[in-house]
């Protein structure tokens, strides 16, 4: 609204109120631009405004925000009066909890049972995957080569093995959603499908995607895809079925080396808060300034 | 406020003007609040409703709180060993018909539970509870594999059957001639 007003006061470029500028006119003093025939010049002035409130409130209309979130004021169904805005994670503050997901690549063996599991959990269609799992090799010679972990791990794949005299040095890095707090994939959707939940949570509304692909490729990490089976963008949810149920995520359930660590941020007293006190860890592209809330612990420079 | 101005012929296109502003924001306000959902922007802006539906959906992968209510021998032989943090489904398989069924005899004990099925040679969590004295099981995570951390027992199979003096080489259960899957001994 206050858009709109500053606009009209703009555009009475001369005296102020109407009233003030008849009454000037009509003593013909001060206020030159005033001069015109009072009848002509009134009618300029008031195309311009009208023209201006029209603008305005067309504008207004295709904003696509319902009506209590435009004010800061409390709503009836808001009564603490938090303001409910878009970026802010602040609407329920009362039960306010933030997960958070640490991979320790010194830890991880590889043997892919975490793929499997989140397959079975999610009913994740063949050839796509929600979580993956990478291995860098760094051969002698300086090459660096990636590879995707198969579900059975190499050990149970017909992948031909690596003469371990070649390698340098080598190690596994398990991908999933980042849960980035500032989500490119949640700000380009057209149609609100992608949001955040009350934890902290990205997640897509089935009902309401229309399967665009927009947030596929908003996405830096590639983590999002369209499922062929449901048409929607489907993406890894830190299983929020499992979490909501103070259940581990499946893939965190399935890792026998606990590679994986899966707990509340907001705790002091959960261990992924103490083993992020306790090791230096980094995360995946923070120059993006996405704030992703998934850690890596000894995240060699290679890994992107 | 002059009536007369405003109402008189020369303001004519100007009423026009008015109307149609009038009309058209008010159809586009229609049109919005048609397509925006009820409980949009109850929460934040989204469809509320889809976090229950998100949240609905079933737990498949079983934890091990359910299988050590009945096998309590279990916890105890693990905890000291080495496979203190290797949970039930990584040898076992997921077992959630096995769970039904437990359940069921539980209450009533003409309820028979069915044996559990062979080991397919692969981590499926779909299938249901099986036995696992096979290496298969064993050598899915122990198989020396590159990249895999130095601290983590990985074996070279061949090498250390030979090397452990192995009496049946090929036999499926040559590991448990030395090891047990609970607490294996090193
Ligand atoms: S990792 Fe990708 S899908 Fe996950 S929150 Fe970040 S941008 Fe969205
Ligand atoms: S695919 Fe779905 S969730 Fe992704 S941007 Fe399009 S509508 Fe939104």
């Amino acid at each position: 609204m206050k858009f709109q007003l500053n606009i009209l006061n703009n555009g009475g470029d001369c005296c102020g109120s109407d009233d003030s500028r008849e009454k000037q006119c009509g003593n013909h003093t001060g206020c030159g631009g005033c001069s015109d025939a009072p009848d002509a010049s009134s009618r300029r002035q008031f195309l311009n405004k009208a023209s201006t409130v029209a603008l305005g409130s067309f504008s207004l209309t295709l904003l696509p925000m319902s009506g209590d979130l435009l004010s800061d004021e409390p709503s009836p169904d808001d009564p603490d009066g938090a303001p409910a805005d878009a970026g802010s994670r602040t609407a329920d503050q009362s039960d306010e909890v933030v997960y958070g997901f640490l991979v320790d690549t010194e830890r991880c063996v590889g043997t892919g049972k975490c793929l499997t599991a989140c397959r079975e959990e999610n009913n994740v269609p063949e050839g796509y995957a929600r979580t993956w799992v990478e291995r860098f090799v760094h051969y002698k010679d300086g090459t660096v080569q990636v590879d995707l972990v198969p579900e059975t791990g190499f050990a149970g794949s017909d992948v031909p093995p690596i003469a371990p005299g070649l390698v340098d040095r080598a190690y596994f890095v398990p991908k999933l959603c980042n849960q980035c707090e500032d989500a490119p994939c949640n700000q380009v959707c057209p149609v609100h499908a992608a949001f955040t939940s009350p934890e902290g949570v990205e997640l897509v509304d089935p009902d309401r995607c229309i399967g665009c692909a927009y947030c596929v490729q908003a996405c830096p990490y590639g983590v999002r895809f369209i499922n062929p089976e449901t048409g929607n963008a489907d993406k890894c949810t830190w299983c929020y079925h499992r979490i909501k149920r103070n259940e581990t995520p499946a893939c965190v359930e399935a890792c026998p080396v606990d590679a994986r660590v899966f707990g509340r941020l907001d705790d002091p007293e959960s261990e992924l808060r103490k083993r992020l006190a306790a090791i230096p860890t980094s995360v995946l592209k923070e120059h993006l300034g996405t704030h992703p809330k998934l850690h890596y612990v000894a995240k060699s420079g290679e890994v992107i | 406020m002059n009536w007369k101005l405003i109402f008189s012929r020369n303001t004519r296109h100007l009423r026009i003007l008015v109307l149609l502003v009038v009309a058209g924001g008010g159809g586009a306000f229609f049109v919005r609040s048609q397509m925006i959902p009820a409980d949009y922007g109850q929460n934040g802006p989204y469809r509320h409703a889809a976090l229950a539906k998100i949240e609905a959906q079933p737990s498949v992968l079983q934890s091990d709180t359910t299988c050590l209510k009945c096998h309590t021998n279990v916890e105890e032989e693990r905890s000291e060993s080495p496979h203190a943090a290797v949970r039930c489904l990584h040898c076992h398989g997921n077992g959630k018909q096995h769970i039904v069924d437990a359940t069921k005899a539980g209450e009533f004990p003409e309820h028979s539970i069915p044996p559990a099925k062979k080991w397919d040679g692969k981590f499926r969590t779909h299938t249901d509870l099986f036995i696992t004295h096979d290496r298969a099981t064993c050598l899915s995570c122990h198989t020396r594999v590159v990249g895999m951390p130095d601290s983590f027992l990985s074996i070279n199979v061949a090498a250390h059957l030979e090397e452990q003096g192995a009496e049946e080489i090929n036999s499926k259960n040559v590991c448990f001639e030395c090891h047990e899957g609970h607490s294996p001994g090193l």
